[in-house]
């Protein structure tokens, strides 16, 4: 039975309840979500238009992802936001697997933060097709706990919701979270006011009681837009922030130095048994594998994927890869993941996690993709956010980074919009395979060309599980 | 109540250049007296830290309501302000839309 569905409509599938092993939302297992998981249909996209001429609400887009239907790839239902200006960019379920034990919780509202305008929206999908805002909560109320710009949202257990936040008040420093109960309303900051600095995207292994956090840096500094001048100053993140779960306290800062910078998303192996997880270190271009020791019980970081820069006869220096973002399939046997700039999506075999092996890459738009075109229109921006199904067998990723740093190094994104694409996944080979029959055109919006950024499924994802 | 006239002036390399003239009251930011007058200007956070609604002063002078974080010394001295805090002290002209934003950074590689 599907998340959101009430009693009567789950008699139609009653052929699903012997496998029901759990009470509340999501899968008793890693292994149960690829075994009895269906097909996604539709995706959710966060979608904007912060930084384009078009003076229009950012929306968070449904798009039609089954190939059995009419509508198939695209955009079938737009939930503009409130305001405009919000920069919509990551956002979360109330509830997942780890809550998989509370009975009628279920897994249907997404907390759909504004990272400029920290203001934060619920939307329901009790229809899955056309989901519905149901609840704002402002910006002063987000101020009046010192934090500013959502991130990651993650529900913790028992449908609480602990989301990230970049800044203080005044969008400095420090960041810190902010939790939410499970009626969406601001139960205060989680975390003890500069226990960090600088935050980004964090993950928890509730078996192991860690948590792990990462760093970008200041709202004041990223939102402007990329200077060069701020990483000379110190501005960017290099650490990474291991904390006592139950204690809500950090334990341990790594510092991962000049091969770290501005480490993005952490990913823990999706098995509850596990300490190792990987970090996308995205200005050095690097991917950092970190566990830990079992003798001394401190986590260590190590490189374990370097990707080199490359000469563009255009660009006065070589091109840094930029590795945006990475997730881990659900059998954590493939680390995904897409260089921006380069234009390039890959996939390594991790079940050695200290020794990544690369098992496939796919040339796809950016500076040095094979493929620069699809379904008669170009692709501006190589794979940025990412999202595999639960079966790891579809790779879907967009193109928008976060809209002042596209205008940097992809202005024409403004203009066109961006692509959701998706490549077919062999995970018993180790290989991907473009799509060339999918593309959705953020380009061809009602109001003019969106930016598409992160994607999830109403059935969760590789990026939203946690088991306890 | 002093009332300041704000002219603001649309130049994209893109589009028609635009003009139109607004007027502030005490007090008032920009931002607020453009939303008043229903003129669509780019914003964000709405305290000054995000930088979506930055324009550039012309000719007149504001003063930012608070630190304007978004602005670097270099960008303050060559005339950047944040309609969301900037608040006129006399008649102003200034440079507002989406490009401006985009002038406060470039690409470091290329």
């Amino acid at each position: 039975m599907s998340d959101t569905e009430s009693p009567s409509e789950a008699s139609a599938h009653e052929h699903h309840e012997h496998h029901h092993d759990v009470e509340g939302p999501g899968y008793a297992t890693p292994q149960a979500a690829v075994e009895q998981s269906e097909r996604e249909k539709v995706a959710y996209v966060m979608s904007l238009y912060v930084g384009t001429d078009v003076d229009a609400p950012d929306f968070l887009a449904v798009v039609d992802v089954d190939p059995e239907s009419d509508t198939y790839a695209e955009v079938i239902d737009r939930v503009e936001m409130p305001n405009v200006g919000d920069e919509l960019h990551h956002f979360g379920w109330n509830a997942c697997s780890s809550s998989c034990h509370v009975e009628g919780l279920e897994r249907r509202h997404l907390i759909v933060p504004g990272n400029r305008s920290s203001r934060l929206h619920v939307v329901d999908t009790k229809n899955r097709e056309n989901p519905e805002m149901v609840k704002t909560i402002e910006p002063e109320e987000v101020h009046d706990h010192d934090l500013s710009a959502p991130h990651t949202v993650h529900c913790i257990p028992d449908g609480e919701i602990l989301v990230s936040m970049l800044g203080d008040a005044d969008g400095d420093l420090p960041g810190g979270f902010l939790e939410l109960n499970d009626d969406f309303e601001v139960v205060g900051r989680w975390d003890a006011p500069g226990d960090i600095e600088k935050n980004y995207d964090f993950w928890y292994q509730p078996r192991q009681n860690v948590m792990v956090s990462s760093e970008w840096a200041a709202p004041k500094v990223y939102q402007p837009g990329f200077d060069m001048a701020d990483v000379e100053a110190g501005n960017y993140g290099h650490q990474l922030h291991f904390w006592d779960w139950e204690n809500r306290e950090v334990v341990q800062t790594v510092d991962l130095g000049e091969e770290g910078m501005i480490p993005l998303e952490v990913r823990f192996l999706h098995t509850p048994e596990s300490t190792h997880g990987f970090v996308n270190a995205a200005l050095s271009s690097n991917i950092f594998h970190f566990w830990e020791d079992r003798e001394s019980g401190e986590y260590r970081a190590e490189k374990v994927v370097d990707f080199e820069a490359r000469e563009h006869p255009d660009w006065d220096m070589p091109v840094p890869a930029l590795p945006t973002d990475i997730l881990l399939s659900m059998d954590d046997r493939y680390l995904f993941g897409g260089n921006w700039l380069h234009g390039e999506l890959y996939m390594y075999d991790v079940s050695d996690p200290k020794n990544p092996r690369r098992a496939d890459t796919l040339s796809v738009g950016g500076l040095f993709g094979d493929v620069q075109e699809l379904g008669g229109r170009d692709i501006v921006g190589g794979p940025q956010m990412i999202q595999l199904s639960l079966d790891g067998e579809r790779l879907y990723w967009t193109t928008s980074l976060y809209s002042t740093w596209d205008n940097t190094f992809f202005p024409e994104e403004a203009e066109k919009g961006s692509v959701m694409l998706k490549a077919d996944v062999n995970p018993r080979k180790g290989t991907m395979t473009l799509d060339e029959e999918f593309m959705v055109d953020f380009g061809e919006m009602p109001n003019g060309p969106a930016r598409a950024h992160e994607m999830r499924w109403p059935d969760g994802d590789c990026t939203s599980d946690v088991w306890q | 109540m002093t009332e300041y006239e704000v002219e603001l002036v649309w130049e994209g390399a893109e589009k028609a250049d635009r003009e139109a003239n607004i007027a502030t009251r005490e007090d008032e930011t920009v931002l607020e007296a453009a939303e008043r007058a229903d003129l669509g200007l780019p914003f964000g956070c709405r305290i000054g830290h995000c930088g979506s609604c930055t324009g550039r002063l012309l000719t007149g002078d504001l003063e930012h309501a608070r630190r304007p974080l978004a602005l670097k010394d270099r960008h303050l001295d060559d005339g950047y302000v944040l309609l969301c805090i900037a608040e006129p002290r006399a008649d102003c002209r200034i440079r507002v839309g989406v490009d401006v934003q985009r002038e406060l950074v470039s690409n470091p590689w290329k």
